[in-house]
């Protein structure tokens, strides 16, 4: 055996190992946190560590770094490795007490939302509804891959047990720390509803996912049913299809936006953005892939939202300023910053409607915006944009015709609308019909929880939802060309 | 008639311009193959190489390629008359369970900018139709694009298609898209990797020589 000895957030560790072994599994044995969001193919460079002892040889782009790749890097005896300072990331849990209908069985039950990103659970009394406590965490799967994609391809690769051990083993222990915190015994919990988008259902219950990974991206199981998970009866809320999962039903479900007579539009931003369109009682869905960018991948100094990042830039005296989460020295650029620091940018014509920037542009020390940022908020707002256009144009919806703008998601919530609306994420008419809900998904669920009743009118939502193919659509690629560019007018 | 006025139309983009230069330019009777070339072909390689430099971005580069397929199209029939041939042919396509085609679009666009004639398979195009096509219509060249992790290694099997099929050794298999990397090119064994498009078209007119 040998030693890995690891200085992180303060702290050395340990951790013994059998050489030869990669260094990311080395850490992962430890429960040492360290993304690799390109599902570790030595790509992105966001896993670079400081490594030092009995490894494989460095590659030319190493040396020059100085850094090593966790991903890539194979320990062939003792080796140090310093990692970089992580930070959790902030995650929406604003659930809040709700009445209890039919509750699910037991004394307490727990709702959970499992994002791609992040897991978010609350504890519920299911005799009255109160909310007990919450917790939240990143998804653990995010050391094998950042997104849907790449974790559909590490699954079919053989690592499905491993993904589904990785978040089982997460819910485990937000619903062990919640119930620490609400001050009752684990076994009191009976019930839980889990939700998520498509894919991570079937991971959480180990289903491969090789139908959702190719055209026709048909998904061959939807749930919408009981099983047991952890011990205890879970409901998994129903799909619309493979790309608009659980997490959309129950976010639609707390948006009430079926009961509102007039067209209404729901939308949940992030590496894929869901659409939902609510008109003449019909619901026609679609999802189109913005890419990590707003999530801080693919973007220089990009970062998510951890203290230290970038999440508001403004204009004061013709000076760029910025306001950093727990306004912690800058680290990196949060998304909504990103679109902050885009749209004044646009304000000050230092970047023109077709998105050429001519410097690049310090944020603060160490913080730097370059020109190629500038082409993937581009694409990442495009795909957005072109979206919402298409979803109106083909259900022949005017813009002015809808009456609410439903913003949901951890994104979403952090989102300056104004800038969203300056740099063409939506058009300006729907700011003031934005209803930000924050993490409707979770609170859906918890409808779910309290009222079984629910579960009918769920399933009744996935079924009778439309889906609108955007991927090949030649009506999407068109508006898609369009949206590339920065609209000229607006300010 | 200046075909520098043709080029500087195409850059800008303006396609209805461009018809009537290439119109006008013809009734002056100037050669097909000198308006292609020393215009339309100038024009957009000026946009190449602009977008190589990120000088100018995806749409004002489908832009212009609008504005040169628009002209070229008007020359279509002198260039066969005149028994001008393509410096080259291709068959693109996005491949098989994949279903997003702007990137494979665009650089159909740019390899028709260079005078290589394209066959447009479409997209969720299997790896037996890359070959048939390559075969029966002798292309020197497959592009293949993918767009999903979970897709591109339909690439690895048009590479084993085109050995099967016996024309590994007559054509050259270039590889694209998001995911695609140099080192999974090689992985593969197909022939080429470039980073965007107009790399592409570049690297396919050195194949066809």
């Amino acid at each position: 055996m040998s030693v890995l000895t690891v200085f992180h957030n303060g702290n050395r560790r340990e951790i013994l190992f059998a050489p030869p072994q990669p260094l990311h599994e080395v850490l992962r044995s430890a429960s040492i946190p360290a993304d690799h969001p390109c599902g570790g193919k030595g790509r992105c460079g966001k896993c670079a560590v400081k490594l030092a002892g009995s490894t494989c040889p460095p590659t030319e782009a190493e040396i020059t770094a100085g850094t090593r790749l966790s991903c890539q890097a194979v320990l062939t005896g003792d080796a140090t490795a310093w990692l970089e300072h992580t930070s959790l990331t902030q995650i929406e849990t604003n659930t809040h007490s709700l009445a209890s209908v039919a509750p699910m069985a037991g004394a307490y039950g727990a709702a959970v939302d499992i994002g791609t990103t992040t897991i978010a659970l609350a504890l519920y009394r299911l005799s009255d509804g109160a909310v007990l406590a919450s917790a939240a965490a990143e998804n653990p799967q995010r050391t094998i891959a950042a997104d849907v994609i790449g974790r559909m391809e590490a699954a079919m690769a053989g690592k499905l047990s491993l993904l589904q051990q990785l978040v089982l083993e997460k819910v485990q222990k937000l619903l062990s720390s919640a119930c620490v915190d609400a001050g009752i015994e684990e076994s009191a919990v009976e019930s839980l509803v889990i939700t998520g988008n498509t894919t991570m259902l079937y991971l959480l219950t180990g289903k491969g996912p090789e139908s959702l990974s190719h055209a026709p991206f048909k998904a061959d199981c939807l749930f919408g049913f009981e099983i047991t998970i952890l011990g205890k009866r879970a409901y998994l809320p129903p799909c619309m299809d493979a790309f608009v999962g659980a997490d959309i039903t129950c976010a639609v479900l707390a948006s009430a936006m079926t009961e509102n007579p007039q067209p209404s539009l729901l939308c949940d931003i992030g590496t894929n953005g869901e659409l939902v369109l609510w008109k003449e009682g019909v619901l026609s869905v679609t999802s189109t892939a913005a890419g990590p960018a707003f999530e801080g991948a693919g973007i220089s100094c990009g970062c998510g939202s951890i203290p230290g990042a970038i999440d508001r830039v403004w204009l004061e005296d013709n000076q760029v300023c910025c306001h950093t989460i727990e306004e912690s020295p800058a680290v990196g650029l949060y998304g909504s910053g990103l679109i902050d620091a885009v749209s004044t940018l646009l304000k000050t014509v230092d970047i023109d409607e077709t998105g050429v920037m001519d410097d690049d542009l310090l944020l603060a020390e160490n913080v730097v915006l370059m020109p190629k940022d500038i082409r993937a908020v581009q694409l990442a707002k495009a795909a957005i944009a072109a979206g919402i256009q298409t979803l109106l144009e083909s259900t022949d919806t005017k813009e002015n015709q809808l009456s609410d703008f439903y913003i949901c998601g951890g994104f979403g919530t952090h989102l300056n609308l104004q800038s969203a609306a300056n740099i063409g994420l939506f058009p300006h008419t729907f700011i003031q019909k934005a209803r930000v809900l924050g993490n409707a998904a979770l609170a859906g669920a918890a409808m779910l929880l309290l009222d079984t009743g629910l579960r009918a009118k769920a399933q009744q939502l996935a079924d009778a939802a439309v889906q609108l193919n955007l991927g090949g659509n030649p009506k999407f690629n068109e508006n898609y060309i369009t949206q590339i560019l920065f609209p000229e007018e607006g300010f | 008639m200046d075909m520098k006025e043709i080029a500087l139309e195409v850059i800008n983009g303006k396609t209805k311009i461009v018809k009537a230069l290439v119109q006008q330019a013809l009734d002056e009777g100037i050669p097909a193959k000198t308006i292609l070339e020393e215009g339309l072909l100038a024009g957009m390689a000026v946009v190449g190489e602009k977008f190589k430099n990120n000088e100018v971005f995806v749409p004002e580069v489908l832009i212009s390629a609008r504005a040169m397929t628009m002209g070229a199209a008007m020359l279509k029939e002198k260039l066969n008359e005149s028994g001008e041939t393509a410096k080259g042919k291709a068959c693109i396509g996005t491949v098989q369970g994949d279903l997003h085609d702007i990137g494979k679009n665009l650089v159909k666009m740019m390899l028709e900018s260079k005078g290589i004639e394209v066959i447009d398979l479409g997209t969720d195009v299997s790896p037996e139709t890359f070959v048939q096509t390559a075969k029966e219509q002798n292309c020197q060249i497959i592009c293949c694009s993918a767009l999903l992790t979970t897709t591109m290694t339909v690439m690895g099997d048009v590479v084993k298609a085109a050995e099967a099929a016996g024309i590994r050794d007559s054509v050259k298999i270039m590889v694209g898209g998001a995911p695609v990397t140099e080192a999974f090119c090689k992985q593969i064994g197909a022939d080429a990797y470039t980073s965007d498009a107009a790399s592409a078209a570049d690297l396919a007119v050195t194949f066809c020589q």
